[in-house]
């Protein structure tokens, strides 16, 4: 994150190393520990850091465990109590820093302890090792102390789950595509086909059955002599009133078709009852 | 043409005094006159900068921000008290009233003297924290400035900050040092509203001067933690800048030359930074000003009668611009989004159906316009187009222009022949009718087979 400061740190760390005129703080003496609660005294983690040296191994710190440092603080060769020795731990990947003070002896001797609640929710979330660094420094001319002294892993227990944290922030959110809903879909074209072969093969069967059952039209020749202009009148209405509600399916609407449809059953009324009064007529007749 | 010389007036007064977006003038409380001369290139630059500098005690009795109700000032510049705080015209209260009447307000402080009550509980108005002591100062021992504060340590040298997100702008970077003198640090609460501006190095931190300890023990913050210059942009886009270290605005640290550990003798970049600083803090940079909004269907040859229709249908191809300036300094340029961020309309009812980044289109001699093109979702209702813009150091945009999305009408859906699924059914009624003109002639003109047929089919 503020990677600016420290390439600024590094480079003043580098140009410090060169004149070293006056002298400079270092540490001596060091140990770190790791205790486990109810573990034995000595039964846990103990290494010592090489003077101004870096431990190689990283530290383990479990979730009941006490980290403990304890060192001796001095400036050129001999032991002194310095104004700032911190412990500075860091996260490698987003650059977030914190230091915990040591109580420190008036004779430079210099121990903290620290445990998983003293750290923030967001070293406890990330799984990479935290850097930790010993500061040394003191108002004065020597110069101050700032090296890598181990990596302090978090031995995570795999049942707990990693702690999660939440900062709302003003920024970009993400991006929200609408999700639409299907559109209504056809059965194959086949199937649809054969469905409607079966609809229409519904008039031989009839027409069978009809003419089975005697069905004919013999007295048509009889009804047109008889009364030729009624029944052409209604058939041809009835057929247009059918032709009026095609009409209607295709293009025409209500207001369009309801006076065809008045003008046309108006017909088929008047032409109907001559035409039934023809159909009566055979009737009477005994022919029907 | 008598509106010409006034046009002229008009035009020349807003190339001298208009620098700011929001106004020029400028109250710079300080409560010892001969403390001015100690700023001297600070005023100079504000004023070559068209600010018109009022300068006020706290003890003064007319001194009231307000006038007949409204602001009598645009901006505050609050240099840090002598006494207990700044008095009963720019109590806490006062102030924040000033900053929701949108003005804006600069507070220097000084780790050379406790800093007040009053204060601190104005600033933790602003969720920004000092120490419980309100008399830290923060120091480093390994940015220090080896020229004038080798024993103390207490002058410290910074990088200009950069970017404080990957996705903000950088208003306050450059190159060169800062110089920082005994600067009282703070930090900031958890809140959207306020941004660091100026950070301490890892390794700096805070301690009581007047608490003789051989080592400190008890921290009040340490690192990057430690703030020495924040930013806190209220919703109604008002600034409140808290800065520090008041020393590092004065003249002496303008021009100093400084040393690191270690390091080359430089020229401080303090003079650079007060700019950029009293510049955003006074709505110089990063003001965000929206033009033409439009929404329209997508198609090709626009009337004026077809942008921003108050009502769509569902699944409409639907475009939509927005037209946005950044004042910069001393007018209004294109606005450009900074990278890794993005603009973003969200098509809302209740909760956003989409949220879709708008792309820079089209660009204006001062202004970007930005657009996209989408469908409208399948569900009707009344929906806003919003686009809600909040971001670090930039004021906000938050538009909202609602919209009707209706149905399809009735003659609007595909027509019943056309869907190969209803051909079945449409069979079966056209069958049916042929059916019964068929039996009417049947029924009129047929003869009886015989007697029996003739008296079963009667029966049916």
């Amino acid at each position: 994150m503020h990677w600016w400061h420290s390439l600024f740190q590094l480079s003043l760390l580098a140009s410090t190393a060169l004149p070293a005129a006056a002298a400079s703080w270092g540490f001596t003496d060091a140990t770190v520990s790791v205790q486990t609660k109810g573990a034995g005294v000595g039964a846990g983690f103990k290494e010592e850091i090489p003077q101004n040296g870096v431990l190689s191994s990283p530290v383990p710190l479990g979730n009941a465990d006490t980290l403990k440092v304890a060192l001796t603080a001095q400036e050129g060769k001999s032991a002194k109590s310095a104004h700032q020795v911190f412990l500075l731990l860091q996260d490698p990947n987003s650059g977030l820093d914190i230091s915990y003070p040591f109580a420190v002896k008036g004779n430079g001797k210099s121990r903290v302890e620290l445990t998983w609640k003293d750290l923030p929710t967001q070293f406890l979330s990330t799984s990479d090792p935290l850097d930790a660094r010993i500061l040394i420094g003191s108002f004065g001319d020597s110069a101050a102390y700032n090296q890598p002294a181990f990596q302090l892993s978090l031995a995570r227990n795999p049942d707990e789950p990693v702690p999660t944290f939440e900062v709302s922030r003003y920024g970009q959110l993400p991006e929200i595509h609408h999700i639409f809903k299907q559109d209504a879909q056809s059965p194959p074209f086949v199937i649809t086909l054969a469905f409607v072969a079966i609809v229409l093969a519904i008039f031989p069967v009839l027409g069978g059955l009809w003419l089975y059952l005697g069905a004919n039209i013999n007295h048509l020749p009889v009804a047109i002599k008889s009364a030729p202009i009624p029944h052409a009148v209604f058939l041809g209405s009835l057929i247009a009133i059918e032709g009026i509600f095609f009409l209607y399916y295709t293009s025409w609407t209500l207001f369009q078709i309801l006076p065809a449809v008045a003008a046309a059953g108006v017909v088929a009324f008047i032409s109907g009852s001559r035409a039934l009064g023809e159909v009566q007529g055979r009737r009477l007749a005994g022919l029907r | 043409m008598r509106w010409f010389p006034s046009l002229l007036l008009f035009g020349f007064l807003a190339a001298v005094n208009a620098l700011s977006s929001s106004g020029n003038r400028l109250l710079v409380v300080l409560e010892d006159a001969a403390e001015k001369g100690l700023y001297s290139t600070l005023w100079g630059d504000l004023e070559s900068r068209g600010y018109n500098l009022i300068f006020e005690s706290p003890k003064s009795e007319q001194l009231s921000l307000f006038e007949l109700g409204e602001r009598a000032y645009d901006h505050v510049l609050l240099l840090p008290p002598k006494s207990k705080g700044f008095g009963p015209s720019l109590s806490p209260k006062n102030l924040v009233d000033f900053l929701n009447s949108d003005g804006n307000v600069l507070l220097a402080l000084s780790g050379k003297s406790t800093t007040p009550s009053a204060i601190s509980s104005l600033l933790l108005e602003f969720d920004l924290h000092l120490s419980t002591d309100r008399s830290s100062i923060a120091v480093d021992h390994f940015n220090y400035d080896t020229l004038s504060a080798s024993e103390k340590h207490d002058i410290l040298l910074l990088e200009r900050p950069g970017k404080v997100r990957p996705d903000t702008k950088a208003f306050f970077s450059g190159e060169g040092v800062i110089a920082v003198p005994s600067a009282s640090p703070h930090t900031l609460g958890d809140n959207s509203l306020l941004a660091p501006i100026l950070r301490a190095p890892t390794t700096a931190y805070s301690y009581n001067p007047k608490e003789d300890a051989g080592a400190v023990e008890d921290v009040f913050a340490t690192g990057s933690q430690l703030a020495l210059a924040s930013a806190m942009q209220a919703r109604n886009s008002a600034r409140f800048t808290l800065l520090g270290s008041v020393e590092s605005l004065q003249d002496k640290w303008f021009s100093a030359t400084v040393q690191a550990p270690g390091g080359k003798e430089v020229e401080t970049a303090n003079r650079e930074f007060a700019k950029q600083l009293t510049g955003w803090t006074f709505k110089e940079t990063g003001v965000l000003k929206v033009g033409k909004i439009e929404h329209h269907l997508a198609k090709g040859d626009l009337t004026p009668e077809d942008l921003n229709p108050s009502i769509y249908r569902i699944k409409n191809e639907t475009v939509f611009s927005i037209e946005i300036s950044e004042y910069n300094y001393d007018g209004y340029v294109p606005f450009e989004i900074p990278a890794n961020d993005n603009l973003q309309l969200e098509f809302t009812m209740l909760s956003p159906f989409h949220r879709l980044n708008l792309a820079p289109t089209a660009k204006t001699p001062n202004s970007t316009i930005f657009s996209t093109q989408f469908t409208v979702p399948d569900q009707h209702g009344i929906f806003s187009f919003r686009v809600n813009y909040k971001r670090p150091f930039l004021t906000s945009i938050e538009e909202k222009h609602e919209v009707t999305v209706r149905h399809y009408a009735h003659n609007e859906y595909p027509r019943s022949w056309k869907i190969t699924g209803g051909w079945v059914w449409i069979a079966g009624l056209w069958s049916v009718i042929a059916g019964f003109l068929a039996f009417v002639v049947v029924w009129l003109y047929s003869e009886p087979a015989t007697a029996a047929k003739a008296k079963s089919k009667k029966t049916q």
